[in-house]
């Protein structure tokens, strides 16, 4: 197997509140080989997006990285200075964001926003920066780069911007490209071009991407594999075709059937009973017990582990032995 | 245009809750006047909908699709009497919503007309408790006769949605988004309404909660014989919850058929290209057609159908001529294309 391109291992974020600390991501574990589109989903305050954060080391103090580590290609960067992480986003991390009218300068023309990124993280000179911005554009399909460069951000439509801004990501061919919801503020015809685009684009430049989305949907067009994460943990990972028509968690189960589909009998959404845990709350043992339909002795004690079964990773007492004190509980 | 006119009259059934007559609205987005004389600037009108005819029967869901800026909120909006509209009428229980003459009776009606919004964030008063945000209804339109009997409808109501009647105590910002959602309904079920409007009652909401949300309204259907109009951009979560659907496109209905009929057979270039946009959860490697472009400036719409510049079938007439509502099977489309068999 080759080596992977980013390496969490045994991720943990805090925020220290004056309540107690809140643990927003717990242990989590996952490869990303090169490019390869791993999907990160998950409902609000499942942790997706802190992952994101995390990687990039742009987590918001006093949120801090209170264990594990970050590889790219093999070296830790999750302890890196300021300094040398700036060097490595948007140069070996590229990223994109869930609404591009906040990720682009308003003040600032497009031509300016790439030209700026081009020549941050390479020696290009202002003319041939200009001209790659321009081949940038092209490539994005923005349609008459030549004029629409030197146009301001808010003369270009919601999907338009987006193009733009897999652009400004994509200009210093970075190694790895993480999307937050990249296509949820956009149409649904627009989200079909800018989801293909994507993937044609990271295709093309061997990128890696980390593909975080709540929508099942864009991960099933998009995805090589597939993280599924419940209240800061993962609860399994594996080949999308798997984790979609095959899942094993639970969770991933009662995720799977309480979406609308456009095929098949249109009855009763199959549903989850309450909600997501709080932070201030988070159950013990396994973290989904409270609203498993299948949860039993070990559950409420013990946390589960990723363990392989079948061809994804799952971390369900379900499907491992589980420990023997727990049937003296 | 003349053409405006010839829309087909809705089907007369015994059973039309609800009857939309060529419903239009236009806003005005100029600038100030002094600007407009100062700087020489045409007046801008935006036309938010224009000639959208449809009737929901009793105990129907009609739900009205389309992206952004397709004019689908402003039509739920002119439904439920939030903004007048430019032309046309909207016809409840055979009462007017804009003849002067029927005053009296729609005073009656509007009890019996209910909306759910969108955000369930923005529209409960955060300071306000859940139990007076169900109560106000009640008590604006003197349900009950005492305070013990308000509160006991309030607890029967938060029931009903699946919350416990102890949570009325709380304030919104306790409560989760799914939950304050069945706040949203229960305030909207407080007077008895026979006729709801919801205007994307799911889209702030996790696929999980949508479910709990959605299957709660089918529910509640069920049980009180509740009509809907339900405005959504999501096929999937229309597909689940309509008996019928309208496509709409800046502004106008491109296509109202009955909801199996359009799944299986759409029939406006829009609709399939909607359709096949739609990531394929099933995984069963379905070719998508490249969709191209967006959706035009309402603003300044083009000639001809508004689809034209996107519509891979789109010829000379389609450039310069407005296609008129036909009848195809069981759905009414506007498109030349469709008219003339060319697809």
């Amino acid at each position: 197997m080759t080596a992977p391109v980013l390496s969490v291992r045994n991720l943990k974020v805090e925020f220290p509140t004056r309540r107690g600390i809140l643990t927003a991501i717990d242990d989590i574990s996952f490869d990303i080989g090169p490019g390869e589109v791993l999907g990160v989903v998950g409902e609000s305050g499942a942790g997706k997006s802190i992952t994101g954060t995390a990687v990039i080391g742009l987590i918001e103090p006093p949120g801090r990285i209170a264990g594990g580590e970050v590889l790219l290609r093999g070296s830790r960067i999750d302890n890196l200075p300021q300094e040398q992480m700036r060097k490595i986003r948007g140069k070996r991390i590229g990223m994109v964001f869930q609404d591009p009218l906040t990720s682009l300068n308003p003040l600032y023309r497009i031509g300016e926003h790439l030209i700026e990124t081009i020549r941050t993280h390479s020696t290009l000179s202002e003319s041939a920066a200009r001209k790659k911005a321009l081949s940038l554009l092209e490539e994005v399909g923005i349609p008459a780069p030549d004029t629409r460069i030197d146009n301001y951000p808010h003369q270009f439509s919601g999907g338009m911007r987006q193009r733009v801004v897999l652009a400004l990501a994509l200009a210093a061919e970075p190694e790895l490209v993480i999307a937050d919801e990249p296509t949820t503020a956009l149409d649904v015809s627009v989200q079909a071009q800018i989801i293909a685009l994507l993937k044609r684009l990271c295709a093309q430049h061997g990128a890696a991407v980390m593909l975080i989305t709540h929508d099942m949907g864009v991960i099933a067009e998009t995805a090589d594999r597939v993280a599924v994460m419940y209240a800061g943990r993962i609860a399994e990972i594996g080949p999308v075709r798997d984790v979609i028509k095959s899942p094993l968690h639970p969770y991933t189960k009662g995720l799977m059937g309480s979406i609308p589909s456009l095929t098949g009998e249109s009855d009763r959404l199959v549903q989850i009973p309450g909600s997501m845990p709080r932070l201030t709350a988070i159950p013990s043992g396994c973290r989904f017990h409270p609203r498993c339909p299948r949860a039993f002795v070990p559950c409420p004690t013990f946390r589960p582990e990723l363990q392989p079964e079948a061809k994804s990773e799952v971390a369900c007492w379900l499907y491992h032995p589980f420990p023997v004190q727990a049937e003296a509980v | 245009m003349t053409a405006v006119l010839d829309a087909p009259a809705p089907a007369e059934t015994k059973n039309a809750l609800v009857e939309v007559r060529n419903l239009g609205r236009i806003f005005d987005v100029s600038k100030p006047w002094l600007n407009r004389v100062t700087e020489r600037l045409p007046r801008r009108l935006l036309t938010a909908a224009a000639e959208v005819t449809f009737s929901i029967d009793k105990r129907e869901t009609f739900a009205l699709v389309g992206e952004s800026g397709s004019g689908k909120s402003t039509v739920a909006k002119m439904v439920v009497g939030l903004i007048a509209p430019t032309t046309g009428e909207v016809i409840i229980d055979g009462v007017s919503m804009s003849n002067p003459k029927h005053d009296a009776d729609r005073r009656r009606l509007r009890r019996r007309i209910q909306m759910v919004f969108q955000d369930p964030y923005a529209s409960l008063n955060p300071r306000w408790r859940a139990l007076d945000i169900v109560a106000e209804p009640i008590r604006a339109f003197g349900i009950a006769q005492s305070d013990a009997e308000t509160a006991k409808q309030v607890g029967d109501l938060l029931k009903l949605v699946g919350l416990d009647p102890a949570d009325g105590a709380k304030y919104p910002h306790e409560f989760s988004g799914g939950q304050r959602q069945r706040i949203a309904i229960a305030r909207a079920l407080a007077c008895n309404p026979e006729f709801i409007v919801c205007d994307e009652p799911t889209s702030a909401l996790d696929v999980s909660v949508q479910a709990q949300i959605l299957n709660l309204m089918r529910d509640l259907q069920d049980r009180l014989g509740l009509t809907y109009l339900f405005i959504s951009h999501n096929l999937a979560v229309v597909r689940h919850m309509a008996n019928r659907i309208g496509v709409m496109y800046l502004g106008r209905l491109v296509e109202v058929a009955p909801a199996r009929e359009m799944f299986r057979a759409p029939k406006h270039p829009y609709t399939r290209m909607l359709l096949d946009a739609v990531p394929d959860l099933d995984l069963t490697g379905r070719k998508r057609k490249p969709v191209e472009g967006e959706v035009p400036n309402p603003i300044d719409p083009p000639p001809g159908c508004p689809f034209h510049p996107r519509c891979p079938f789109a010829n000379a007439r389609c450039r310069v001529e407005l296609p008129l509502p036909i009848k195809a099977g069981a759905a009414t489309v506007r498109c030349h294309a469709v008219e003339e068999g060319r697809i």
